[in-house]
């Protein structure tokens, strides 16, 4: 049986990339464009005005928001922060704690577990709300520049989401230390880093690529609870003097659906665009996680008796 | 001790942690952070404990509220959302694992798991919008969106997404679990025994299971934690994280207070749901 999971997600996959890259040259406003709002006068009987936002149309394919912005245009311009951001912030996750897990794996002694407890309590305050106090002062009408602003919330992200990684590739690789050619390889003198390089990675690659695209749909999930609480990635632009509006400077999908998440009741199509938009990039990656899943449990199967 | 020594270093990292907003700034384009203000932050908390100033925040411009009357509410409120829905969690969650893991069809798998891949905050506004397709379309009220006033809070929809994602992550560990136990050789024993299958399943199977959900509730219940905030926040709950949120002026022992009481939240949750598996094992796994 092929598996058909695996080539939808790369497909899709790489389509999304592909968007993102060329966003910018196939949208089809400038960036700033705004349609107007104006008066229409075809005759006596029919005549008013028209204002944005705009539904869909032929024009605006996905409708503009409230202030004339063509959605479909903001969407193509943000793409490239949430896929990228996304895809780079779980590659640096996965390199940074998947090397240190397995070298700490390889020198340290049996899997101590008292770690556990100061774990168990961390999870009473959830990683989104550490983001959330690290980065409301900086976020918020920020005077650093969108891409400054941009690499350190890729920075700090990344910290966070460090510890996860090493300790699960940490306790895999104490496993995984116990077998027997690892203690083989060790009896033949091979060094600590030949082990890791020729002995542990080959055997890890697999659970790496899986766990490289499951950081991937955790990151967006991050970067998503955080516009709900109106911390774009990118900026923050706070308008006070009246209701205050917060809006996303890069444009980035996850800032779209926190900018426009009180459009429930009305022009639904404003805040249903972005979240589709950002589902159909979440459930790529998943169909992508789920075809490697598939693969791996070929390799590794057991059967139930009953 | 050892359980001391953690309580003393998450303090200190909720003490650390308030304090971050108020010291780290932007001056000049350079991120500057004030280690001084940090210190000085935590000592004022600590002297407004002896007097009492660390119980009482403002509210609008002048009036000095007593946070010991104020924060119970929120915190009942919480506790009741959290308390109902980790309950209805275990026990769905340990019945549709036993049968999802046995099902052959991968089509099935691929729906629950994308099921879980679906972050929170969409969940909410994907069912805010289908109540208000439904009655836009059909003049049915079926819940309501979002609570108007703490009196009038909304239930359903709440208590479906706080329920949904934690099921879904114990459907999928614990099926794996499940499935693992199925294969032990002590079940093809039982099998071979002459054993009826719902017989085994509660003698044998649920028994071996239970320890594995004892083993993941922190992470279950740090799952619950993480989507309280955006249930609370998006439904307009009046709840613990409410008050963080609520953002007229950032007070330091406010937010510390909260984030100590969210600790409290915690074990109460994860006592109260170790004492629904107790009584399980009671049932299932008595000799």
């Amino acid at each position: 049986m092929t598996n058909w999971r695996l080539w939808i997600g790369i497909i899709t996959c790489s389509l999304i990339v592909l968007l993102a890259i060329l966003g910018p040259v196939i949208a089809p406003y400038e960036k700033d464009f705004m349609e107007p709002t104006g008066y229409y006068y075809n005759g006596p009987e029919d005549f008013g005005v028209h204002s944005s936002p705009y539904p869909p149309s032929k024009e605006h394919i996905f409708g503009t928001d409230q202030w004339g912005y063509d959605i479909l245009t903001l969407l193509l311009y943000g793409a490239k922060y949430t896929v990228f951001v996304g895809i780079g912030v779980a590659l640096v996750r996965i390199i940074v704690g998947g090397l240190l897990g397995m070298w700490f794996g390889l020198t340290g002694r049996e899997g101590k577990k008292n770690s556990n407890s100061i774990f168990g309590l961390l999870g009473s305050i959830p990683a989104f709300v550490i983001l959330y106090f690290l980065l409301i002062g900086i976020t918020i009408n920020s005077e650093l520049s969108t891409l400054e602003l941009i690499f350190l919330q890729a920075f700090i992200m990344i910290i966070i989401g460090v510890p996860g990684v090493y300790a699960a590739i940490h306790s895999k690789t104490n496993e995984l230390k116990k077998d027997l050619y690892i203690t083989a390889a060790r009896a033949l003198g091979a060094g600590r880093f030949r082990i890791l390089w020729k002995h542990l990675l080959p055997h890890l690659k697999g659970t790496f690529l899986a766990m490289f695209v499951k950081e991937i749909i955790i990151v967006l999930t991050l970067i998503g609870q955080l516009g709900i609480f109106n911390l774009f990635f990118g900026g923050t632009i706070l308008r006070l003097g009246g209701p205050p509006v917060y809006i996303s400077i890069s444009r980035e999908w996850a800032g779209l659906i926190g900018q426009w998440r009180s459009f429930v009741y009305d022009f639904q199509w404003i805040l249903i665009v972005p979240l589709i938009a950002f589902l159909l990039l979440l459930f790529s990656f998943y169909i992508l996680s789920r075809g490697i899943e598939i693969r791996q449990k070929a390799i590794l199967q057991k059967y139930p008796h009953i | 001790m050892r359980i001391a020594l953690s309580f003393v270093s998450l303090l200190t990292f909720i003490l650390i942690l308030a304090a971050v907003p108020l010291s780290l700034s932007v001056i000049d384009g350079n991120v500057t952070f004030s280690f001084e203000s940090m210190v000085l932050l935590a000592k004022e908390y600590f002297v407004g404990l002896w007097n009492g100033d660390s119980f009482t925040y403002q509210e609008g411009i002048d009036r000095v509220q007593n946070m010991m009357q104020d924060i119970p509410a929120y915190f009942l409120t919480s506790l009741r959302y959290l308390l109902l829905a980790g309950i209805l969690a275990v026990l769905i969650g340990l019945f549709i694992s036993y049968w999802y893991s046995k099902t052959k069809q991968e089509w099935m798998k691929d729906i629950i798991g994308f099921l879980g891949t679906i972050p929170d905050f969409i969940l909410v506004i994907v069912l805010q919008m289908g109540v208000v397709f439904i009655y836009q379309s059909t003049g049915l009220h079926v819940a309501r969106v979002a609570s108007r006033s703490a009196d009038e809070n909304a239930y359903l929809l709440p208590l479906i997404t706080l329920t949904i994602v934690p099921t879904i992550y114990l459907i999928r560990t614990l099926s794996e679990k499940t499935y693992d136990v199925l294969a032990e050789d002590y079940i093809l024993h039982a099998k071979a025994k002459g054993l009826k299958k719902p017989f085994i399943y509660i003698h044998h199977v649920v028994r071996n299971v239970l320890p594995f959900l004892k083993a993941d509730l922190h992470k279950v219940i740090a799952i619950m934690m993480s989507n309280l905030f955006i249930v609370e926040y998006l439904f307009n709950i009046r709840g613990i994280t409410a008050i963080l949120f609520d953002g007229t002026m950032y007070q330091y022992n406010l937010t510390v207070n909260t984030l100590i009481s969210l600790v409290i939240v915690y074990f109460l949750i994860y006592w109260s749901i170790r004492l629904l598996i107790l009584i399980l094992e009671r049932v299932f796994a008595h000799d």
